[in-house]
């Protein structure tokens, strides 16, 4: 019932339905009760009445007889009574019977002849109708009743005797018994009153015309001195009947309409009481359910806000009693949720450096634009970060970052978002940004992180490379925008042009390699890239003197990624920073293992341009060989010519602290750049690898073999051993045995192969 | 009055003069039960004959809120007194048609006796005490004699001769035959009569000390 779904409604209908039930049961019970007493006070009272009545009418009678014994007993009366003169006789009994009322008077012989009569003055002397009545007033010196006349009319009478002083003769006194006397009676009884014949004429009646007509239509025969119901012209009465001297009887009613109308009364008051009371009721449980329902409902509301995430304070219910105890406690946890969801959505969408927002932060903001809507992506990253960090120590790093991310917040226009993605990498949100002011955007970025940046007194340069990227023009996906954004950054600074726009950069990488990032970060956690082991050969002594490490990507749904697939685009994006690291511990402790079994191999880790100007791999290489107790000789660098030519001076930098540390370094790909004799010279490596294209031609290239045989005569000329990789056959092995070359690489001798196939396989060549 | 009270004295005389050679009888009045009845008038009228009735006075007397005596036998044309011995007034009165009269309220003596000159019966009353109640019996012949408690009526002097002997109550309930009585000049005839009487109607005097009226 929908009605019982608020706490309020339930109590106020409980409350209010309780008391309607007693209300009702009230009402019931006094209607009843009130029927039943009505019943029995109606019959009562009727009986009273009845009693009431038959005394009334002994009374009466006495009275009348006393009267008419007065009026017997009058001097002048009986004087005149002696007279005997006819004339006389009726006058005086005329006078006399007015002076009680009596209609009707009679002179009685003593043998009972009427000697006068009032009514029939000239009549001649007849015997009296009533002798039993004369007889009876014989025996008792006086009788009365009610009985009917010779015109059927009803008539109380009474006989005396007129005594002189001897009994000499009777009179007979009559009253009608009309319509007066029924209501006199009717008066002093509290019933209605009606006189009937024996006949069944009604004679008279205290009741209206209306229902004395009514009247002869009832059955008189049903009628005794026990109440019965009677229904009178659609009025309701409790009725009795009484003999009224021998030829009459009396019906006396009681009109239940008039006994109810007392109950009526009660009941309708007490309807008004009930009803008031409900009313008040209604009032009452309502203002209380609400007073208790009403602090309940509004915490559910604060519930409900809660739940939509809005912790804002509730208004305080502040009642002492259980709701309010409650209430206070939802008020502290409240305050609880509040602050641990904050700290939570801090640390979810906050970086912990800097205080901005993260890239998670900054890519649901970046979700959350609509198809309508126009915004820019700037990804900013410092160009100096690196060697400042390196040289100055992390915390001076660190403090540098949150310098910056203030500087760059203060020129952040309105509405946009700043965010540190990682790293020295910032990114900018702008919603409605046009190209123009974008770019114009972008050069009050680059100037204001010319000014140098003060730290602890020490003023440092920074620079900056942005790239941009436009919603919804450069696309729509959060990661494809981030990405392009990122690709346009890279290639400013590739350029040092400050800012590219995504558009001018083209769309870079297919998509494949938009989502390889995330793929590759995924990848880093889950173990996915692992290392195979290439064999180096001493072709002199034909002894395994080393293994090159070559990373494999073991995707868990594309296979074995080869390194030719996401190596340059990690570099490109910097990725390979992350990998690197891991690497080259991978391969320390790969060696430390292997040389603790007494397989003094040499362990080759190839570097890219980007791991090499990193100014904290010799750090780490020191770390590295400290952590895995290794000689510096247990490892050897190998960096592409390519990788050198991009900074070279620094990479030369970075190179002769390796070597200072006792690293092994080698070229990698020799013969496929640009570098030159003399620079070659300056550096401190101590190996060349010859780029296999040039090993893959021998057989067919006498070109590619002279430039071969020169390399390596021009290597052992520096100091430097050579190596061959991509060896396929017996004969080039041969070949570079013959010309000199001191290890060799390849197929033919082994293919690139997990760490454990590796030992087996090594145990398994010394047995052959 | 005085002129009254002389004239009853030639009737005593006469009664004396005849007392030698005459009869007499006695009269035993009871009840149908037995019950000797008082106040019984025992009446002989002469079968012809009828002598002149010598004047006579009576007297009843109203003593004590009662009519003293109950019964009054005369000859008819006798002069009753009615003597008022109480301290306060009476209302005498008769309705009876042969003698209807009315002394209204009277203390001592009324001035002049009532003449009774009809032969009849004659119920008296007060109308002041409703239970005052006397009869009065007005005969045409000097011979009557009233019973006694006793039921005993006599009647002396009576000369021979045929009679009628008439008994009579004032509460008799049936009128009783006369009967026809022969006296020679000594005879001492007895009769035993019965009436049937009712009993005095019963109209209560109250107390005197209830204010002695
Ligand atoms: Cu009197």
């Amino acid at each position: 019932m929908t009605v019982f779904r608020s706490l309020e409604r339930r109590i106020a209908v409980v409350f209010v339905g309780l008391l309607v039930f007693v209300m009702v049961l009230m009402l019931l019970i006094v209607g009843r009760s009130s029927e039943v007493i009505i019943g029995a006070e109606s019959q009562r009272q009727l009986a009273a009445g009845a009693r009431n009545f038959s005394n009334l009418i002994e009374r009466d009678r006495r009275q009348l007889e006393l009267a008419a014994s007065v009026l017997a007993g009058d001097f002048g009366f009986r004087e005149a009574i002696a007279t005997q003169d006819r004339a006389t006789v009726l006058s005086v009994l005329r006078n006399h019977g007015s002076r009680i009322g009596a209609r009707m008077m009679m002179i009685l012989s003593l043998n009972g002849e009427v000697l006068f009569d009032t009514r029939r003055p000239a009549e001649a002397s007849h015997t009296f109708l009533f002798q039993a009545l004369l007889d009876r007033a014989k025996q008792e010196e006086r009788s009365g009743d009610v009985v009917l006349m010779e015109d059927m009319r009803p008539y109380q009478i009474v006989i005396v005797p007129i005594m002189a002083p001897v009994r000499t003769a009777w009179v007979v006194m009559g009253f009608p018994v009309e319509d007066t006397w029924a209501e006199e009676f009717s008066r002093s009884s509290g019933l209605d009153v009606s006189v009937v014949s024996a006949a069944g004429g009604i004679r008279a009646s205290s009741l209206p015309p209306a229902l004395r007509q009514a009247l002869t239509a009832v059955q008189w025969e049903a009628l005794d001195e026990q109440p019965k119901q009677l229904t009178l012209a659609g009025y309701h009465y409790h009725a009795v009947s009484l003999a009224l001297g021998s030829q009459a009887r009396v019906l006396l009613m009681l009109s239940l309409e008039r006994s109810e109308a007392v109950f009526r009364n009660l009941e309708h008051i007490l309807f008004i009481i009930a009803a008031c009371s409900i009313g008040l009721f209604v009032v009452g449980s309502f203002s209380l359910a609400r007073r208790i329902a009403g602090p309940v409902n509004h915490l559910v509301r604060a519930a409900q806000r809660f739940e939509a995430g809005d912790y804002s304070p509730a208004a305080t219910v502040s009642a002492p009693d259980e709701i309010g105890q409650l209430a206070a406690s939802f008020e502290h946890m409240r305050a609880g949720i509040a602050a641990r969801e904050q700290k939570i959505s801090r640390l979810a969408y906050e970086d912990t450096l800097t205080g901005l927002p993260n890239r998670t932060r900054l890519t649901e903001s970046l979700s959350a634009l609509g198809p309508d809507d126009h915004a820019v992506i700037a990804v900013l990253d410092l160009d100096r970060f690196a060697p400042i960090n390196d040289a100055l120590g992390h915390r001076v790093g660190d403090s540098l970052l949150q310098l910056v991310g203030s500087r760059l917040l203060e020129i952040m226009p309105q509405g946009g978002m700043l965010a540190r993605l990682w790293g020295d990498e910032f990114a900018f949100l702008i919603e409605k940004a046009e190209p123009e002011t974008a770019r114009q955007f972008a050069e009050r970025l680059l100037e204001a992180l010319r000014k140098p940046i003060d730290i602890d007194g020490q003023k440092l340069d920074v620079s900056g490379s942005i790239g941009m990227a436009f919603y919804p023009d450069d696309g729509c996906d959060m990661d494809v925008l981030l990405r392009r954004a990122e690709l346009a950054m890279y290639a400013a600074k590739q350029r040092q042009c400050g800012c590219m726009f995504a558009a001018e950069v083209g769309e870079g990488p297919p998509p494949e390699q938009l989502s390889l990032i995330g793929e590759m970060r995924q990848a880093l956690e889950c173990n996915q890239f692992v290392l195979y082991y290439q064999p180096k050969l001493d072709l002199a002594a034909n002894q395994v003197v080393g293994a090159e490490a070559l990373l494999r990507w073991q995707h868990p749904e594309r296979g074995l990624i080869p390194p030719g697939n996401f190596i340059p685009f990690a570099e490109k994006t910097g990725f390979i920073r992350e990998i690197t690291p891991r690497l080259l511990e991978d391969i320390a402790a790969q060696a430390a293992s292997w040389r603790e079994r007494g397989m003094q191999l040499v362990l080759s880790a190839n570097l890219s341009a980007r791991d090499l100007l990193n100014p904290g791999l010799v750090r780490l290489m020191r770390e590295l060989l400290e952590t895995y107790g290794l000689s510096p000789q247990a490892l050897c660098l190998e960096i592409t010519e390519s990788a050198l030519m991009e900074d070279p001076m620094l990479a030369q930098a970075h190179l002769a602290e390796l070597a200072g540390i006792g690293l092994k370094l080698s070229i990698d790909d020799y013969g496929a750049g640009q570098a030159s004799l003399a620079y070659l010279k300056s550096l401190p490596v101590h190996e060349l690898k010859i780029d296999q294209s040039f090993i893959n031609s021998l057989a067919l290239s006498p070109k590619d073999a002279a430039i071969v045989r020169s390399t390596v005569a021009l290597g052992h000329a520096l100091g430097l051993s050579v190596v061959a990789e991509g060896i396929e056959s017996q004969t080039d092995l041969d070949w570079l045995r013959e010309v000199g070359c001191d290890i060799g690489q390849g197929y033919f001798i082994a293919r690139p192969m997990p760490a454990a196939d590796f030992s087996a396989w090594l145990t398994r060549r010394a047995l052959i | 009055m005085s002129k009254w009270v002389l004239a009853a004295l030639p009737v005593a005389m006469l009664g004396w003069a005849c007392a030698a050679n005459a009869a007499s009888i006695n009269a035993m009045v009871r009840t149908p039960d037995g019950i000797p009845v008082e106040d019984a008038a025992v009446v002989l009228n002469p079968a012809s004959g009828m002598p002149r009735p010598a004047l006579r006075r009576a007297t009843i007397e109203q003593r004590d809120r009662e009519f003293q005596p109950y019964l009054t036998i005369v000859t008819k044309g006798t002069a009753i007194d009615f003597p008022n011995r109480d301290p306060f007034k009476h209302h005498v009165y008769s309705f009876s048609p042969p003698n209807v009269f009315e002394i209204k309220l009277y203390a001592d003596k009324p001035a002049k006796p009532i003449l009774f000159d009809k032969s009849g019966e004659v119920v008296l009353g007060c109308n002041i005490h409703d239970w005052m109640e006397a009869h009065v019996l007005v005969v045409e012949t000097p011979w009557f004699a009233k019973s006694g408690a006793d039921g005993s009526a006599t009647i002396k002097h009576l000369p021979a001769g045929a009679y009628r002997l008439r008994l009579w109550h004032p509460r008799q309930r049936a009128v009783v035959a006369d009967v026809k009585v022969e006296l020679k000049s000594t005879d001492a005839q007895h009769f035993d009569m019965t009436i049937d009487v009712a009993p005095r109607a019963v109209v209560k005097k109250p107390p005197p000390d209830a204010g002695g009226y």
